[in-house]
């Protein structure tokens, strides 16, 4: 029987070209009885080898084919758990030297050689002196590694021209020496046809373009060769004049090797218990003990009413919390995992005695233990969550405790956590990245020498998908059939980029994932550098898992950051000490803001389909927001659930409960099965199982053959249970139709408490919360729609000033009698009176009321006042450092003028231009100096700068008084002001946003003359009227929706508002390449009003405004209405997409919810309205 | 010397190796293969490429002799067309 003792899989990144599973269920197939992985330099495909060959029934041989200096490599393969050890240290100590160049010397592989082979094979050292005819050196290098390890001679024939020979003569050497020798076929792919990837990802990795000489792979022959073509490579290796019983002596030396090295997954890697951290003394007892103390800490010894946090009522007694205490404790008890409670407890704590902000998240929020310890701060019992989706006797591996914490300061908590766990006990988790359509096709691409440019624009045109969509997308994408992609010559690159899909092709550090263990870490894992510095196990999360190690997600949240830096400005300006902890979760204001759907830069409530949720539901209290973020998923909105509890709620029906022993548990969401919680009660009131096997039961349920065991097992319990065959049928039908769907409430109630606290900042903190969500971008929106929002609740936008700009968003108190005074020109601050005019518009319009002039309650009035700066970071291009200078010079004493500025703040010229262009000295400057004169006077700075620096050769400091003389004189308006039109393109470009007044206000001429009707106006709109708008895109989605269309939902502003638009397939032939092509759009559509306040449109066309506006400049009104009924005749009507349907009937589009075709929305295009160009859809 | 042709020639195969081929009207007989080694095509320089960019070039260097003269021969063969080359001569 033959084996494969040297393989690389697609592990080895950028070299291999099969997975390890394929490559298992290969040899499986081959009837080969075990098989060698043997990755490039990395254990990254090494968990994965070992589950598929158990799963293929084979046994599992582990190695690494490493990289040596000179271009040379050596294999090694384990023996045992030693063997493992060494291999994972060996390959860490590789990785030590110099990040992303592994190398590893003979020494090093000595250093490690307990229970490590050396295969020595035509990459060698060994086997080059072969092949450069120096046998001697040969035989001396040899010698060498016989003293350093134990080494076999590895015989690869590939059939290349010279190959033969080769190995003749490494056998021979071999013979001579007394080595054994083993027959290898350094396998890269599974079958021959796969070579030409093989060739790809040989050229990509060396950044060189397609051509024979550079190319490992000459001959096609690196497949997983079967028995009988092993044979014949053996035979021809061996050569016609070989010794009788060569060829079988050297297949029987492989198969033997081959049996040493099998390794056995639970004794020799240990996969079959959990290795948590070291626990001083008794983890039980000190876990119990500290559950005693946190009862006393929540205050939940005393039980009744009145207790418990903020806005709180209890209906639980003293004894029903130590009851479900006990009942958590004795399951923690028999699972053996209180090390692990302790462990995780130790490091949310050591986060929060940093001050970062840190909550958990997910299922781990339903258990009174976390909450006891401290790792989480959602009561539990109040808001009915179980412990048993979180952890149960039923649940296999260890649990999942998620935490989040500022974005901006993860990397902070992962430092708190190496030093308190020690530096060899934690690592990072890794993850790859892989191939997609778009990195494909650019690899591809210039692997075919195809131009920069072209592949750029092809790579493009495509949405986030998969490589392996890339033809189906080319004929099923409206955008991309009318792109002309579909051509013969591109055919070959799509069918090579296909081929790549999903391989790995880049590590990255996980970006949350931190394994916390003992000291026998690095016995169990190889570790390498990540970017961060950090140390990084190879394995990715599902490896870490199976390894029995303990995985914490610390998951940096930027919306905890925004929220940070809010209460962070409210203590600088007001001295006032928020704590968002202790705010009363039944604020008035903030629902009635929420009910509005004025709810841009709120966490997970601010897109359009859930402003138009929070629009239906009229949310109340946080359980209402519970409910909400439940709803907005594909389960919910797939099972229909959605409607019939909004007409439950708004009592256009009856709360439907199937059978009346299920209300307590259906009445929260009205009859509707919402949360996983509650399929877990419904189980177990139906059958009488206990909540353990209901959580096990609700697993089952995600796949088609689980529901049927489960199915037979429900209605067997629950009929003998005495529920009739009806409720039963019914019961069971809900619950299949929720599937594996729905939402953990446990999840969904830790989301809903910072969704709650950043509207409560939004309503009570408006200024501070917008530089808050500015300075860390937590959402899906570009900075210039949440600026425009600020700018519609009266919070005025400051622009940006050297003397006052901080380096990030700040808060900054506008006196109503300065802001007259110091009022720039109107030119320059033209959004601030359309945003009075708003401010009056919606007084009349219902709350919420913001600024003083709406009647705000009296902190709002507080807050009216408030501005916020523009922030120094938001200038393109500007470092860390010139930021640093800018603020650390100004706090020394403030900028005097733009050549004080110069001397001190010592920015490139560069930085100084688009800081002069962005209006940064437009205040120092004063009256009369254009920022023309500006830039001319920076130039003049910067040549005398130059010419100084080159007379006196630096002798003279720079601030010397002298040193004007250098300078020429540019006299005040010498140079015109910029239009205001020149300064918004200014402000684009350098910020990416429109500060001084909105883009689309330069196109009011065409868009009055067209009829657009505006945001504000919508509302006012009948139903079904055909209307057209305008605006800057904002935001595009595809979310999954239930009768499994690709519908688009697009987001425009146009100054007075935020419209959402809906495209359906039938129109998105003549639409979808102009939705995700252009900036500046105008949408018609049919006006729909699905909520109590909500206006959509249901888009019919669309065009680029851009090329309207120039139309209209060159032939008037005519022109563009020809042009728009143009566009209107394109297309060749509907198609239906393909469509992926669910066990359950759920249908939905293999393009939802992905990134789409074109740049990011984010930021502005380079290219703004002046430029013409553009389709026009 | 060597010279490089790029003539078609007839070759009769058995078992799996080159026997006798004809080469401009001539019958040339192998006595030797001195060796034998196979390259992928140049796919990606395909005008029109195949579906299954399969299929390998297979050389063989033989000592070949027509009559008494014995020289070095390379043949190549196309898998997928199943086309034979004399490729270089050496004589």
């Amino acid at each position: 029987m033959a084996v494969h003792l040297h393989v690389a899989s697609a592990y080895s990144l950028r070299y291999g070209v099969a997975t390890p599973r394929a490559l298992a269920e290969r040899a499986a197939e081959l009837g080969m009885g075990s098989l060698a992985l043997t990755d490039r330099d990395g254990l990254y495909g090494a968990v994965k080898h070992v589950q598929a060959c158990r799963a293929a029934g084979i046994g599992p041989i582990l190695g690494a084919d490493l990289t040596m200096p000179g271009e040379r490599r050596a294999v090694v393969l384990a023996v045992g758990g030693t063997g493992w050890r060494s291999l994972c240290r060996l390959v860490t100590a590789a990785h030590s030297a110099v990040r992303g160049s592994p190398v590893t010397s003979r020494e090093l592989i000595g250093a490690h050689a307990a229970g490590l082979v050396v295969l020595l094979g035509p990459a060698s050292d060994v086997g080059q002196a072969i092949a450069d005819r120096l046998p001697d050196l040969a035989a001396r290098r040899l010698a060498a590694w016989r003293e350093s390890a134990e080494v076999v001679i590895e015989i690869v024939d590939h059939h290349g021209a010279g190959d033969g020979h080769r190995a003749a003569r490494m056998l021979a050497l071999a013979r001579e020496a007394g080595v054994p020798a083993v027959l290898g076929n350094a396998v890269r792919y599974l079958s021959p046809g796969d070579h030409p990837v093989a060739q790809v990802l040989d050229v990509t990795r060396r950044l060189v373009p397609l051509h024979r000489r550079h190319l490992d792979d000459q001959t096609g022959q690196a497949y997983l060769k079967s028995e009988a073509e092993m044979r014949r490579v053996a035979e021809l290796s061996c050569g016609p004049g070989a010794a009788p019983g060569e060829v079988e002596r050297l297949l029987a030396d492989t198969r033997e090797l081959a049996e040493r090295c099998v390794l056995d997954p639970a004794r020799d890697l240990g996969m079959d218990r959990v290795h948590l951290p070291d626990v001083t003394g008794d983890p039980y007892e000190r876990l119990v003990a500290r559950c005693e103390d946190g009862l006393v800490r929540r205050d939940l010894t005393r039980g009744g009413p009145g207790r418990g946090g903020p806005g709180r009522s209890s209906r639980h007694t003293a004894a029903e919390v130590r009851a479900h205490l006990d009942h958590e404790l004795g399951i923690i008890r028999r699972k053996g995992l209180a090390a692990y409670f302790l462990t995780v407890a130790d490091a949310a704590a050591l986060i929060r005695e940093r001050g970062i902000r840190c909550a958990i998240r997910g299922s781990g929020a339903g258990s009174l233990v976390n909450y006891l310890l401290g790792i989480g701060d959602l009561d539990p019992l109040r808001h009915d969550l179980v412990m048993e989706r979180f952890l149960a006797d039923s649940r296999p591996g260890l649990p999942d405790i998620d935490l989040d914490v500022e974005s901006a300061r993860r990397l902070e908590a992962y430092r708190a956590l190496f030093e308190r766990f020690g530096q060899n006990n934690v690592a990072c988790v890794s993850m790859m990245e892989t191939y997609r359509a778009r990195s494909a096709l650019r690899d591809v691409g210039n692997a075919v020498g195809l131009p920069p440019h072209e592949i750029d624009a092809i790579a493009k045109a495509f949405p986030q998908i998969q490589a392996r969509q890339i033809r189906a997308a080319l004929h099923e994408l409206p955008e991309l059939r009318q792109s002309n992609l579909a051509q013969g010559h591109l055919d070959v690159i799509f069918r090579i980029a296909e081929r790549l899909d999903g391989l790995p092709r880049h590590i990255a550090m996980h970006p949350c994932g931190v394994l916390l263990s003992n000291a026998t870490l690095r016995d169990r894992t190889a570790v390498e550098q990540s970017m961060a510095g950090f140390p990084m196990s190879q394995f990715d999360k599902e490896d870490v898992e199976a390894m029995g190690l303990l995985k914490l997600d610390v998951i940096g949240v930027r919306m905890q950051s925004a929220m940070a830096h809010a209460v962070a400005e409210i203590a600088r300006v007001t001295g006032e000490h928020v704590d968002l902890e202790a705010v009363p979760h039944d604020d008035g204001p903030t629902y009635e803001m929420i009910r509005t759907s004025r709810t841009l830069g709120c966490f997970q409530i601010e897109s359009p389909g859930q402003r138009e949720l929070v629009g239906k539901l009229q949310p109340r209290t946080l359980a209402d927001l519970v409910i909400d973020i439940s709803l907005f998923r594909p389960g919910p909105v797939n099972a229909d659930m959605v409607t019939p509890f909004l007409e439950s709620r708004h009592g256009l029906r009856q709360p439907d409960y199937p059978h009346p022993d299920l209300v307590p548990v259906l009445q929260e969401s009205l009859g509707v099965v919402v949360f996983h919680e509650q399929v877990l009660r419904v189980l177990d009131i139906m059958t009488g199982c206990g909540l353990s096997d209901a959580e096990a039961a609700r697993r089952s349920l995600a796949t088609e053959a689980g529901q049927e065991q489960v199915s037979e097992w429900f209605r067997e319990l629950a009929l003998a249970r005495g529920y009739d065959e009806p409720t039963v049928e019914r019961v069971w039908r809900v619950l299949t139709a929720f599937g594996a769907f729905g939402f953990c409430k446990a999840h969904a109630a830790s989301f809903a408490l910072p969704t709650y606290q950043s509207a409560w900042l939004k309503r009570h903190h408006t200024a501070a919360f917008y530089a808050g969500v500015l300075t860390h971008d937590p959402g899906m929106y570009p900075k210039r729609a949440i600026l425009d929002d600020a700018r519609h609740f009266g919070v005025p936008i400051l622009p940006l000033d050297v003397n006052r700009s901080a380096e990030t968003w700040h808060v900054e108190p506008v006196s109503q009698g300065a802001s007259t005074a110091a009022e720039p020109p109107p030119s320059r601050c033209g959004g601030l009176s359309p945003l009075e005019k708003h401010c009056a518009s919606t007084a009349a319009e219902p709350p919420p009321a913001h600024c003083g002039g709406c009647g705000g309650s009296s902190p709002c009035e507080k807050n009216c006042t408030a501005g916020i700066r523009v922030a120094l970071n938001e200038v393109k291009g500007i470092s860390r450092a010139e930021v640093e200078r800018i603020v650390g010079e100004r706090d020394v004493r403030p900028y005097s003028s733009l050549r004080d500025f110069w001397r001190r703040a010592r920015v490139s010229r560069p930085i100084a231009e688009r800081l002069v262009m962005a209006g940064a000295f437009d205040d120092l400057a004063g009256e009369g100096v254009s920022r023309r004169d500006l830039l001319c006077r920076l130039g003049a700075l910067d040549r005398a700068t130059v010419a100084a620096a080159r007379v006196i050769e630096g002798q003279l400091p720079l601030d010397c008084d002298e040193f004007g003389q250098f300078v020429e004189k540019i006299p005040a308006g010498e140079l015109p002001e910029m239009t205001p039109a020149e300064m918004v393109e200014a402000e684009l470009a350098i910020l990416g946003m429109d500060v001084s007044r909105h883009v689309l206000s330069f196109y009011d001429g065409l868009l009055d003359a067209l009829g657009v009707v505006r945001a504000r106006d919508l509302p006012g709109r009948p139903a079904g009227a055909e209307v057209l708008v305008a605006g800057v895109k904002v935001a595009t989605q595809t979310p999954a929706v239930r009768s499994g269309q690709r519908v688009i939902f697009a987001t425009v502003d146009d100054a007075t508002g935020p419209v959402d638009a809906t495209f359906f397939e039938s129109v998105q032939d003549r639409c979808a390449a102009t939705v995700f092509g252009c900036w500046l759009l105008v949408i018609r559509g049919r006006v729909r009003h699905p909520g109590m306040r909500a206006v959509t449109l249901n888009a019919t066309a669309c065009w680029d405004l851009v090329s309207l506006y120039e139309e209209w400049r060159r032939g008037g009104l005519p022109a563009v209405r020809h042009l728009m009924a143009a566009a209107d005749r394109v297309g060749t009507g509907p198609r239906a997409g393909s469509r992926i349907i669910y066990a359950n009937g759920f249908a939905m589009s293999p393009y939802a919810d992905i990134g789409h075709a074109g740049g990011a929305v984010k930021r502005p295009p380079g290219r703004l309205w002046h430029a013409s160009g553009g389709s026009s859809g | 010397m060597t010279r490089v042709f790029g003539d078609p020639v007839d070759v009769w195969v058995t078992d799996g190796r080159p026997v006798r081929f004809v080469w401009r009207g001539r019958l040339y007989t192998v006595r030797r293969v001195l060796e034998h080694w196979v390259t992928t095509r140049d796919w990606w320089r395909e005008q029109q490429p195949d579906e299954e960019p399969a299929g390998e070039r297979e050389f063989w260097r033989v000592e070949a002799t027509p009559d008494t003269e014995i020289g070095v021969y390379e043949l190549r063969h196309d898998t997928a067309t199943g086309d034979w080359m004399l490729s270089r001569v050496w004589d």
